[in-house]
């Protein structure tokens, strides 16, 4: 049997070139591209690596509008082999648990995976409830901040992975099915080839499935599957701060930012 | 507030019910009524309970207050010394009773284990509300609880507040860019989950006097299953210095520093303070510090008493890092950066050549008076 890796995508605005209009105190969304969220590259390239030392076939999902089609493109262009985009007008406005039941269900209905990947966070939302959610829903073993896969045993369906905490590394070793949030920034995400994105061409590997396939009850989707709700939404109130800015030429500004210093007391040392 | 206002908090609070029919079936249907009290989930490390996680005792102590229900403590662990003076820790510094679940399944911890245990004590004791610290473990198991609950949770809050008519909690946090905050409510699905980041919330005072009951769950009533996970080796990595959430001195460099070579500079201005060196987003995307480092929205809070930003525009992810710092210096040479209106005094100035007068004057003054301090 070979080894069935799932990697899960999101479609994110692309957060660096979102602008804020002070005079309205709306963020400005309007022509900002969307690009698959930078930590899911991460998990994108360690399933390739899976692909390339195990032979594992590698399958891209992501719950999105039909503009995602663009992202998983992106994504099979890397050497992903095939996608799914889980998209459906009863979807929207999920929560994250909402979200992560659709990802459990369509991971059930996938049913014969060994491994799914996960970026740590998003940049949009950055929860990192995604994983840990769907492992809930599926009581599946998981762990965060992976950045190796040490070794993969498929006779034994196990998997040994380092993870990456601030102070320690940690190597567990688990059954499959398992999930892995991948730690962000730990690989080297490769670049997308001409001959895999001809591919896309070709083979036509994007399929979509809506909730006729999956079937699922609407109470559990969208707003009405989603037990947080924003209720609104205002400025963040300002911390209070002297804003002093001391003139003069450099010289004489840094003494005098000395003495006040000095006389706020904060400085380790007499003055 | 009046009393009798109070007491019809507390009676909407009772009062409110949800219909069964229009839940999602894979939920199950509980009553918001039948839950009570403020969960705080402590972190126990070798050395004890953790910072960050008795920091959430404070947001806990004043929702339970408002609500005026109770703050309990949850434990798991196998090592009962160290559970012990951990529950103990965490009412002295504001829990009314600690619940500890003590067996041998929960010697090491693994995400799966610890969750699961979480969750069957609150289907079984039923919270109202759960918080847990954002530390890395907490952002691990606290999105597992909720997944097993089928409850509703909201990661990294910066606020909370009681909604004064139906007495849901108010969890606030900054969506997507920090200049908003998002009013989050868990209307008809109990308990309401919510995490914060280390350094949001402040210690809360550690009374000694605090007498509060310390109850040991019987771990046979929690069937823990025995998910195929287990922790096989590990390492623990050296570090020299001191982590930014904890220095007391912190120099910051941004994209203006631009290189390496320049964040030498800043280190030197650290070690002359004792503390440490820290980094806005753009020098973690630049390879100039590590993402450990990073202040800000999807970094760190820091609460230094002393914050120095140089070369940083002062973006709102970024200065909500600094929310609690005390006293905070720029230096930037763009008199129109933000960070000035967020800074308590300000240089403008070029830092190549501001920094190295600012360390030659703190030279002087500590070899002049280094001793007393
Ligand atoms: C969802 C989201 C989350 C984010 N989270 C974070 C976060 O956690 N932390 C964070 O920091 N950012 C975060 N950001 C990014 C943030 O919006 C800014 O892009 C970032 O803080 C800018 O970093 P900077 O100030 O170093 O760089 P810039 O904005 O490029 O500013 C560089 C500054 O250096 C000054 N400068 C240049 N040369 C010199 C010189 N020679 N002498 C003196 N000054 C000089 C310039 O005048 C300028 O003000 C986040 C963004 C998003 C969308
Ligand atoms: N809509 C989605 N479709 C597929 N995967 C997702 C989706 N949302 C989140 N994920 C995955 O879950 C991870 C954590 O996301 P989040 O919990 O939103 O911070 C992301 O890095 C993705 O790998």
């Amino acid at each position: 049997m070979a080894l069935r890796v799932i990697v899960g995508i999101k479609w994110v605005p692309n957060t660096q070139a979102v602008r804020f209009d002070p005079k309205t105190g709306t963020l400005i969304r309007e022509g900002v591209p969307s690009i698959v969220n930078p930590h899911d590259l991460d998990a994108v390239e360690l399933a390739l690596q899976l692909k390339e030392r195990y032979g594992a076939k590698v399958t891209a999902i992501s719950m999105a509008p039909p503009s995602a089609v663009k992202g998983l493109e992106h994504v099979i262009g890397m050497g992903v082999d095939d996608a799914i985009l889980i998209s459906d007008r009863v979807f929207a406005g999920s929560d994250t648990l909402a979200t992560s039941y659709v990802i459990a269900q369509t991971l059930k209905r996938i049913g014969d995976f060994n491994l799914a990947l996960f970026g740590q966070e998003t940049i949009d939302s950055s929860t990192a409830h995604i994983p840990a959610q769907v492992a809930g829903w599926l009581e599946l073993p998981y762990i965060y901040y992976v950045d190796r896969i040490e070794d993969l045993d498929l006779e034994q369906n196990v998997v040994t992975v380092r993870r990456i905490l601030e102070d320690r590394l940690e190597w567990y070793k688990l059954k499959m099915p398992a999930i892995l949030g991948v730690a962000m920034k730990s690989q080297k995400p490769r670049p997308v080839s001409i001959y895999n994105k001809l591919r896309v061409r070709m083979e036509n590997p994007i399929k979509v499935w809506s909730n006729k396939e999956l079937g699922l009850d609407p109470r559990c989707l969208g707003l009405k599957g989603s037990p947080t709700l924003v209720t609104k939404v205002t400025w963040t109130p300002e911390v209070p701060r002297k804003k002093q800015v001391i003139e003069g030429p450099p010289g004489e500004a840094v003494k005098k930012l000395v003495e006040k210093l000095c006389g706020e007391g904060v400085l380790p040392f007499e003055c | 507030m009046s009393a009798e206002e109070k007491i019809s908090l507390a009676e909407r609070r009772r009062q409110k019910k949800v219909d069964c029919d229009k839940l999602c079936p894979e939920w199950g249907c509980t009553q918001p009524y039948e839950y009570e009290g403020v969960w705080v989930v402590g972190e126990v490390e070798e050395h004890g309970i953790t910072e960050p996680s008795l920091q959430m005792l404070t947001p806990a102590r004043r929702i339970a207050d408002k609500l005026e229900t109770f703050v309990e403590g949850i434990l798991l662990g196998s090592n009962k010394e160290l559970l012990e003076k951990a529950a103990r820790e965490m009412i002295y510094h504001g829990a009314d009773r600690v619940r500890i679940l003590a067996s041998d399944e929960l010697a090491t911890y693994i995400p799966g284990v610890y969750g699961e245990a979480i969750a069957r004590l609150a289907e079984a004791r039923k919270p109202e509300i759960i918080f847990l610290a954002a530390t890395m473990k907490g952002r691990e198991i606290a999105p597992y609880v909720a997944g097993l609950l089928r409850a509703g949770i909201t990661a990294d809050c910066t606020q909370f507040e009681v909604d004064e008519e139906t007495g849901d909690l108010l969890m606030i946090r900054p969506p997507f860019a920090a200049i908003l905050l998002a009013y989050i409510k868990t209307p008809f699905r109990r308990p309401q989950i919510a995490t914060a980041r280390p350094n949001i919330f402040s210690l809360p005072p550690r009374d000694e006097t605090r007498e509060g009951e310390i109850v040991w769950e019987n771990p046979g009533d929690y069937k823990l299953s025995k998910p195929p996970i287990s922790l096989v080796k590990v390492e623990i990595l050296k570090k020299s210095e001191v982590p930014i959430e904890k220095a007391e001195y912190i120099v910051s460099g941004g994209r203006g520093i631009g290189t390496k070579e320049g964040f030498k500079t800043l280190e030197e201005l650290a070690e002359i303070l004792g503390g440490v060196v820290a980094g806005s987003r753009k020098a973690v995307d630049l390879g100039l510090i590590p993402h450990e480092r990073q202040v800000g929205q999807t970094g760190k809070s820091v609460r230094p008493k002393l914050y120095i930003a140089v070369g940083i525009s002062g973006a709102a992810q970024h200065v909500i890092g600094i929310r609690e710092a005390g006293l905070v210096v720029a230096i930037n040479k763009d008199p129109e950066a933000p960070i000035f209106k967020n800074a308590d005094y300000g240089i403008v100035a070029d830092w190549r050549e501001a920094l190295p007068l600012l360390i030659e004057e703190l030279r002087k003054l500590k070899e002049k008076h280094g001793k007393a301090g």
